[in-house]
């Protein structure tokens, strides 16, 4: 089809062809095109079927309420393809066919809706129960909208951005316009979104004049040419708002156009204030058919016309309940398309001039009628009109079908931010009956259709909300006010709400096929509120979100009930439209912590595991076993890269006594030069944290939190301090020291080799805690520990020298086979010796005394002043706990995994941690079983997945099971 | 989502910075006459107030104070203490 290629109003440019792919065919379009329209200048008329029925389903509204033309784009399914721009090379899908959009196969269910009253689904083909799988099954196949299949992987990038602005201007017509450019005469930073791909709005395709003779649409270009040249506004097209909240937090997602680095971006704005500019959509009239390709709203055949250069048909009928409809009857007729009748519900108030234009080109106005039907088979061929009493009707033949009842606002952001919504008689709109704090109306959504009154309207909103911003603008808003009182205020609306006809093809929701009839039966049903007949009918539910049906269901009910009471909207929920998943994700962050040794662990083959927030080499072989690293160990030396540990360190007039606060042990009995290991309760006892202490000097301590409990300790504390007014500071070096455990029979000779201090067992003994240089610049902070139960140093280093402390003792070590090991390797080491993690070896409801630490616990502290101790006095006489135990399997090649169930008749408690321990030759760990059964040699069976149906064997045995003594560790 | 908060070192700041404390039940009773009852009701009652309630944030992403502050329960919004406001509490 050739364009219309002259008209200033084009938002094409016919310049830059664009081609797409549809069933094999190649379509041309041009940049600026949307798919839908480049499909429909293309002579494409039906873009898909209906969700049930298969009706043949095309253009209706241009913006994307409704689903009739959802189509799959590249792959990706229920794209709105109004409101997707065309690109170069992209290949479109019809959806809901067999066969072809065109030719579907299915479309004989249209016949059937006899059998499909509303909510058949949840009533028949129920009994006998095993008819439904088979049924639904079927169902499913047939019905339903895009397919997509669970492997397939979104393209793009999707951005997300933060902003704060003083004022948000939803909507970038007119209204919005002036209301953005006047809030940003104050200097306020202002936010402007539109969810077309262009400023303009109601403006941006008329060609009659404002007050001032200035064509609307000319009017549009200037005032988005001042918006672009003030810097203060942020604009952002093709950006729909989708969500508004309490405290005027706005949430849009933006397209992204060419050039852009995005493919779509979530957009959240914290706002002062905002302006509701959003406008009108126009309400759908309810009559046979009304959904027939050929019928279309008021907007899409104007829009059709003046912005993408196509005629929306040849012969046209118009059946419309505003002078928009009138308008675009002359404007349409002027550009070719030839008018059989307009019918105008109204039966007066038309705007005078549009009705003498209108006479001038001959064609007839019937006031006080409106179409009843849409013939045809799969479009348009003819339609009758009738007088809105029913009593005489007409026919015309014509392939397009202009149908509107009126206009209603587009309400959405008020009823996000929960506002009450009422219905205003004047208008016929549903507006809000209070406004929310800070949000202001603007524009066409007030009930105002007079252009000026429009701009005026805006530019007093945008003022009110900069004063709400905290901008001094009484003189301004007081002449904004004045200006607006002297125009043309709310006009009376259209209140028709269906045409004289039964109903049975009426469609008030096109996404979920439901008819006039079909929301009869659910009101006869008994569902008989909006709310609910929303749910039953399934009005509303689809991807269009009530955008058709939204306003036209309630007052139907309202209708159909002889309700006197005030028809209000249904809810609607953010997303307000469609979005993608994937903007919602944003990027695929991967949010890692790496530790100082990350690059050299890699290089030496460690293969990392993400642990909590951190990445971990845990391990450094194929077996995964570790059977040589952790021998190398045992018998050898080896190095372990500690340095996701958590690392505070404490000072000030009262550290000690919050240590006391939050430990369990008497913090006043660590000493210097001598390590204390203890841990932390929350209030009901239960273990949170373990770790050592060490002292630096009068009230200042270093201490350990566990890796996972790093990111809360200093919260914890001043938490558990909040009401003491304590003079102490805490500083979190987690991240800016690094550990190396040096681990093994051979550690010492390794570690003499990289210092120059003594480390002889008497000078630097189990337990102890030394500070010194490493040639008399690193400094080192090492502490004896037992964790694995060998001799083992731990070293904390500072972060930028931890490779080279690490590389030092690599070197030193290489006589004597130094390796390192993985956190596989110290979890079996440290489980040979019962040592616990805690996270492994408790859950949440684990405290301290069922783990075996009771004996950390000083009770000559105060009860109450301690975190943990009152419970923790109250369970100790409690039966009904865990206990951790020591476990042996009777199979000793055959270890339960980890959190495999202890079972008799019911759950007894649950395996810790087990492995083959290559030091012992046994498969042993540890459980925690209810107290009765922690006898030693108590018979355990374990039921884990594998097991097929057959019970482990496993008997409770002595802890630890490497080194009782504990004679190793302090070599 | 909507919520922010008024960090007393910080300022007014996003609500998804902050770390909610719980109600403001006061200070830690005193171990003198402390039954295992009125233990287990200060750690774990609450009195859920609709409306106007005093609690405790922690700015965990900012600073990391601990203070407190009122919340209108029923819209999540940030409100000025109830004294200065009308009395209710």
């Amino acid at each position: 089809m050739d364009r219309l290629k002259q008209l200033p109003t084009l938002r094409i440019n016919t310049d830059e062809p664009l081609t797409l792919k549809y069933r094999r065919k190649t379509y041309r379009g041009a940049a600026g095109d949307t798919v839908a329209t480049a499909l429909y200048a293309g002579g494409v008329r039906i873009f898909g079927r209906s969700l049930k029925y298969h009706r043949p389903r095309g253009l209706y509204s241009l913006d994307g309420e409704c689903s009739n033309t959802c189509m799959a784009v590249d792959g990706i399914p229920n794209v709105r393809t109004e409101n997707t721009l065309l690109k170069d090379g992209m290949v479109v899908d019809a959806q809901n066919v067999k066969g072809s959009a065109n030719f579907d196969w299915l479309g004989f269910i249209d016949k059937l809706d006899w059998m499909m009253p509303a909510g058949f689904y949840y009533k028949t083909m129920h009994k006998p129960a095993a008819v439904w799988p088979v049924a639904m099954k079927q169902i499913r196949k047939a019905a339903g909208l895009g397919v997509i299949s669970p492997d397939d992987e979104m393209k793009g990038r999707y951005d997300e951005q933060y902003l704060t602005a003083e004022v948000t201007v939803i909507g970038g017509g007119p209204a919005g316009m002036a209301a953005a450019l006047a809030a940003a005469e104050s200097g306020h930073r202002v936010v402007l979104l539109e969810s077309r791909p262009h400023l303009g709005g109601c403006f941006d395709y008329r060609v009659t004049t404002n007050g001032q003779g200035t064509h609307l649409y000319e009017r549009a270009r200037e005032l988005a040419e001042q918006v672009k040249q003030t810097a203060n506004i942020r604009r952002f097209e093709h950006a729909a708002m989708v969500g508004a909240y309490n405290n005027n937090l706005i949430t849009a997602f933006q397209v992204g156009k060419a050039g852009d680095g995005f493919t779509e971006r979530y957009i959240e704005i914290r706002s002062a204030s905002v302006v509701v500019a959003t406008g009108c959509i126009e309400r759908p009239l309810l009559f046979e058919h009304n959904e027939r390709p050929g019928v279309m709203q008021v907007g899409c055949a104007h829009r059709l016309a003046r912005t993408y250069g196509i005629l929306p048909g040849k012969e046209a009928v118009f059946s419309v309940g505003h002078d928009l409809g009138l308008e675009a009857a002359v404007d349409l007729s002027d550009l070719g398309v030839k008018i059989a009748c307009v019918a105008d519900i109204r039966e007066d108030g038309q705007r005078p001039d549009l009705l003498e234009a209108l006479a001038e080109r001959d064609i007839p106005v019937l006031g006080g009628w409106v179409a009843t039907h849409a013939h045809g088979g799969k479009t348009v061929k003819k339609a009758t009109l009738s007088t809105v009493e029913g009593t005489v009707r007409r026919q015309f033949p014509c392939d397009l079908l202009v149908a509107s009842a009126g206009l209603t606002p587009v309400s959405g952001p008020f009823i996000l931010a929960q506002a009450g919504m009422g219905y205003d008689r004047r208008t016929g709109y549903f507006l809000p009956t209070g406004l929310p704090e800070k949000m202001f109306p603007a524009g066409r959504i007030t009930g105002i259709n007079d252009p000026d009154a429009i701009e005026a309207s805006g530019r007093l909103a945008g003022l009110e909300a900069a004063a709400a911003a905290g901008a001094d603008v009484t003189q301004a808003a007081a002449a904004a006010r004045q200006a607006v009182a002297a125009l043309p205020g709310p006009e009376r609306g259209c209140k028709l709400v269906t045409a004289p006809v039964k109903g049975r093809k009426s469609f008030i929701c096109f996404d979920e096929d439901a008819t006039v009839k079909s929301v009869k039966q659910a009101i006869d049903a008994g569902f008989d509120v909006p709310e609910l007949v929303k749910r039953y009918a399934a009005v509303g539910l689809g991807p269009g979100q009530s955008g058709i049906p939204g306003h036209n269901l309630p007052l139907f009910v309202a209708k159909y009930t002889a309700s006197t009471g005030t028809p209000k909207p249904t809810t609607v929920r953010p997303p307000l439209v469609p979005t993608y998943i994937a903007t919602y994700a944003g990027y695929n962050h991967h949010m890692f912590k790496r530790t100082p040794l990350h690059d050299s662990q890699k290089a030496d083959g460690g293969i990392f595991r993400n642990i909590g927030v951190w990445q971990r080499a845990r391990y450094f072989s194929e077996d995964f076993d570790c059977k040589e690293e952790i021998l190398n160990v045992r018998n050898n030396v080896g190095m372990l890269d500690g340095s996701t540990l958590g690392k505070f360190r404490i000072h000030g007039p009262d550290a000690l006594k919050a240590l006391q606060r939050v430990y369990v042990s008497d913090m006043s009995k660590v000493t210097e030069g001598r390590i204390k290991y203890s841990a932390m309760c929350n209030d009901d006892g239960c273990v949170i944290d373990d770790g050592v202490v060490t002292k630096l000097g009068e009230n200042d301590y270093c201490f350990t939190t566990s890796t996972g409990r790093a990111g809360q300790a200093s919260e914890w504390i001043r938490y558990h301090t909040r009401f003491d007014n304590w003079d102490f500071h805490i500083v979190n070096l987690t991240d800016s020291m690094g550990v190396i455990n040096l681990s093994g029979p051979n550690a010492r000779k390794v570690l003499a080799k990289a210092v120059n201090i003594d480390v002889s067992n008497e000078a630097f003994p189990f337990s102890g805690y030394r500070e010194f240089f490493i040639r008399e610049t690193i400094p080192v902070r090492a502490m004896r520990l037992g964790f694995v139960g060998e001799l083992s140093y731990e070293l904390h280093v500072p972060a930028s020298y931890m490779q080279t402390v690490w590389d030092m003792l690599k070197e030193a070590g290489a006589e004597f086979g130094i390796r390192n090991f993985g956190v596989e390797t110290q979890n079996v080491l440290r489980m040979e010796k019962c040592h616990i993690i805690l996270g492994q070896e408790s859950e949440q409801r684990t405290n301290l005394l069922d783990v075996g630490l009771g004996f950390l616990w000083d009770r000559t502290k105060s009860d109450a002043k301690t975190v943990g101790a009152v419970a923790l006095r109250q369970a100790e006489n409690d039966p009904g706990r865990l206990t951790l135990v020591g476990i042996r399997m009777a199979d000793d090649t055959r270890a339960a995994r980890d959190g495999a169930i202890i079972v008799d008749t019911k759950v007894r408690g649950y395996v810790a941690t087990m492995r083959k321990s290559f030091t012992t030759g046994e498969a042993v760990g540890m459980a925690l079983v209810e107290s009765q059964l922690a006898g030693i040699d108590t018979r355990l069976q374990i039921f884990e997945d594998e097991c097929n149906g057959e019970l482990l064997d496993a008997r409770v045995v002595p802890m630890p099971f490497y080194d009782p003594e504990g004679e190793r560790m302090k070599l | 989502m909507a919520l922010t908060l008024t960090c007393p070192v910080c300022g007014k700041r996003n609500g998804y910075e902050f770390r909610y404390g719980g109600e403001d039940k006061g200070p830690r009773p005193a171990e003198e006459g402390l039954t295992p009852r009125a233990w287990c009701d200060y750690v774990h009652m609450n009195t859920c107030t609709v409306g106007i309630q005093k609690e405790w944030w922690c700015h965990r992403d900012g600073c990391g104070a601990w203070f407190t502050t009122f919340r209108d329960t029923t819209k999540n919004l940030e409100v000025k203490p109830p004294e200065a406001e009308n009395g209710q509490a």
